[in-house]
Order: C-alpha cells, then structure tokens, then sequence
C-alpha cells in the first residue's frame, strides 16, 4: 500500500509539474488541459470515490499553492471530479483506468461537472456567464477531454506491446 | 442511537467526507485574501520561482546552441553594418576633400563614380560611369580630392577608362615642391611610385610633397600626386633615387572628377613652331 501511495505521490508531483508546462504552452485563449483533474479522476477510478476526493483535495491542494496561488480553487474542482469519477469506479475492472475510451468519457463527465460547479467561482464579476461557460466549462472539457484520448490512446498501446 | 448513527455514517461515510472537504475549499477561496494566508502564499510563490529557475536553467542550457546560432547570425549582421559604415566614412571624407578641391580650382569638371577596377599584368585601370557623352575626351586628367590619380585613354558614350598613375604605361611630369626639382613619375615597388631624373645635387627630404608639374603637357600644374617615403643616393648614377608614397588610396576610391584640361593654344602653337 506504501508503494502504492508513493507512486500516486510521485504521479501527482508529475501532473503539477506537467499540468505547469501546459499552463504556459499549451493553452488556447486562456484554456488549457486540465492533466491534474485527470489524474485525480484516474486515482478515483482506480481506488474509489472516498480516496479519489481525498487525492482531488491534497492534490488540488499543492496545485493552488505552488500553481494557480488561489487556494481552495483547485481543490474544490478535483474533489468534485475525483467524487463524480468515484462514482464508475469498479474493484476489479483496472482497464476503466485511462486504458479504453470509457476512460475519456468518465473524465469528460466528471470535468464537466467540476467546471459547471466552479462556473460561479470562475465568472465571479462577468456580465455573460454564458460565455464564460462556453470558454471554460465547455472549453476545458474538451479540451482535456482530447487529452484524454491521448493519454488512453498511448497507455492502451504501451500495455497491449509490453 | 449509536449503532444508528454508526450505521449512518458507513452508508453515507463518502458523501460526509465530500461535504467536508467542500466546505474546507470553500474556506480556503475565503480566506485568499486573509493576512494569515498570506505567508502560505509567499511559501508558494517562492517554491514556484524556485522551481522555475531551475527548469529555465536547464531549457536555456539546451537552447545554447541555437541561442549561439543567432548569435553568429547577429554578429555577422554587425559585422557587416560595421563595413558599411566604414565605407560611408571612407567616401564621406573623399566627397568632402572632392568638394573643397572643386572650390580651388577652375578647370571644369565632371564627377564620376567608379564602376570598375582592373589590375592585371602591371595594366592599372579604373572604368568610370561617365564618357564622350558628358564632355569627356581622351587625354583629361581624372582626380579626386586627396590629388591625381590618372588620365583617360579611352571614352566611349556613357563610360570611359582611365589609367592611374600605377600603370606600367604611366608617366607624369611632375615637381617636387621644396626642392624646385622637376622629373618624371611613374609606378614603383609594392603600391608605391618612384621619381626619376632627380638630380643628386637637390636636397630631397621624407615628407616633401610631389605635385605635377608645369612642364606637363597632360595635366595642369599643382596637383598633388603624394609624398617622399625614401631618398637614396646609389654611387655611380647621377640621379636621386626617390620613393613616393601616392596621396590617393586607389584601393577605396569610389568617386573621382574628370578635368576638362587643354594646354594653352598659344603655348602649343609656339612649341610646334620649335
């Protein structure tokens, strides 16, 4: 269990310091994929809702103090996601686990909630919530979700050829 | 009521724990602004730019090369600008001594850029952008500002040659203006020229100005053509070996005049009645 933890460690570190780079290279109008999110969804769907919000908060976290410097933001938006994602979360089926596209699908759900649950926080002083839904809630959704299949697309390959 | 609420809690243990962690976010966004938080954020902001500062170091080490790329690229651009100025100098200080030779003299001249040098088998030859067309004929001495620097042998319409006074061919009467000593000049050793038929009895110094001569028949009397570099005298010849070092720099030369001379008629009708 010990290794376990370290490794989910060791990942979450990885998807701060990835979810950064993309921040600053990979965003479009502001949007950018939402790798930490997907991460927590990931560990939620691999441990289940109770450990999948607990990561979304520790992670999300780390992520507000050392990234976004808004704390609780993050946090707010993973424990949804991780607690939505918890909801598929199966003992025995790992291959839900960004392995196949139901993967990609979960995570666009569970975003999709987060981002709508944080819409008030994120237009908090704009006149055109529907814009801004359309931008981040909409946009962050299909953009990760496009990441998604990356991701699941690579993993899938790495674990059919290894 | 125990058991009930133990039994609450593991039906509902997730949805508890979700609540909590929630209510903990929402309290996090309240106080971002908070004094106490505050030093938390610095923590943060601080570990960030550390962070960041090692990452740059490491991308801005393997962006050396291309960094170093543009570099080269930036400084052969400069390195060219630099030519160029230089250039712009070189024929700034030609136009200006042009300009104040044009106010001293009276002959008329014609300016002329020069579109073409030629070097070879002792020939030394310079193309200029001017020809019969305006007014120059074969035979007008060419100079620029700093003194002579040959005669036109050949013009055609639009252009005409001109051989300078390094050419194997060349041969200028010319003075040696402290000395009151006349003798001819024609090309020397190592881009320098030479003074011949100077007697040994004259007093020749390093420095003296050679200018041409009145007896020339070529080009008018006072232009400079350089200055003494050496002097010698050799046992058992009665002339002066003189060195003179040219007062044009034929190598950056890009702009000259071309004199309209002609000797005096009555002069020329009384040598030709000799």
């Amino acid at each position: 269990m010990t290794k376990k933890l370290l490794g989910y460690v060791g990942l979450g570190v990885l998807a701060i310091v990835l979810q950064k780079f993309l921040d600053d290279y990979a965003a479009i109008n502001a949007v950018s994929p939402q790798l930490v999110i997907l991460f927590v969804i990931y560990v939620a769907l691999r441990e289940g809702q109770l450990f999948g919000a607990c990561n979304g908060f520790v992670i999300g976290f780390f992520q507000d103090l050392l990234v976004t410097h808004f704390l609780g933001f993050t946090s707010f938006v993973a424990v949804i996601a991780g607690f939505v994602a918890g909801f598929f979360y199966k003992e025995n089926d790992v291959e839900l686990a960004a392995k196949n596209l139901g993967f990609v699908w979960i995570s666009a759900i569970a975003l999709f909630v987060s981002e709508l649950a944080a819409l008030p926080i994120i237009a908090s002083g704009e006149l055109n919530y529907f814009n801004v839904f359309l931008k981040f809630t909409v946009g962050t959704t299909v953009y990760t979700s496009v990441f998604a299949t990356v991701i699941v697309f690579i993993n899938g390959r790495r674990v059919r050829y290894v | 009521m125990f058991k009930w609420l133990s039994e609450f809690y593991r039906l509902s243990k997730n949805y508890i724990v979700f609540a909590l962690l929630l209510s903990f976010s929402f309290f996090l966004i309240s106080v971002n602004n908070n004094v106490h938080t505050r030093g938390l954020q610095t923590v943060g902001l601080l570990t960030t730019s550390y962070l960041e500062n090692l990452v740059r170091s490491v991308t801005d080490y393997f962006s050396l090369s291309s960094r170093n790329a543009d570099l080269e690229r930036e400084n052969a651009q400069l390195i060219d600008l630099t030519a160029k100025i230089r250039r712009a100098l070189i024929e700034n200080d030609q136009l200006r001594a042009m300009l104040k030779f044009r106010d001293k003299t009276s002959a008329p001249l014609t300016p002329a850029n020069v579109i073409g040098r030629s070097t070879e088998g002792g020939k030394s030859l310079l193309t200029l952008d001017v020809g019969g067309n305006d007014n120059v004929h074969v035979g007008d001495p060419v100079v620029s500002g700093s003194g002579l620097v040959g005669n036109v042998i050949v013009a055609s319409g639009n252009f005409c040659l001109v051989r300078t006074l390094f050419d194997g061919d060349s041969r200028i009467a010319a003075r040696l203006t402290t000395a009151a000593a006349d003798g001819i000049v024609i090309a020397g050793k190592f881009g320098e020229l030479a003074m011949k038929n100077i007697s040994r009895r004259y007093v020749v110094g390093k420095g003296d100005v050679v200018e041409t001569s009145a007896l020339s028949t070529l080009v008018p009397a006072g232009i400079v053509i350089g200055f003494v570099s050496r002097t010698a005298d050799e046992t058992g010849n009665i002339f002066k070996e003189v060195d003179v070092q040219p007062a044009v720099d034929l190598s950056s030369i890009s702009a000259v005049f071309v004199m309209q001379y002609a000797r005096p008629t009555e002069a020329v009708d009384l040598e030709k009645t000799r």
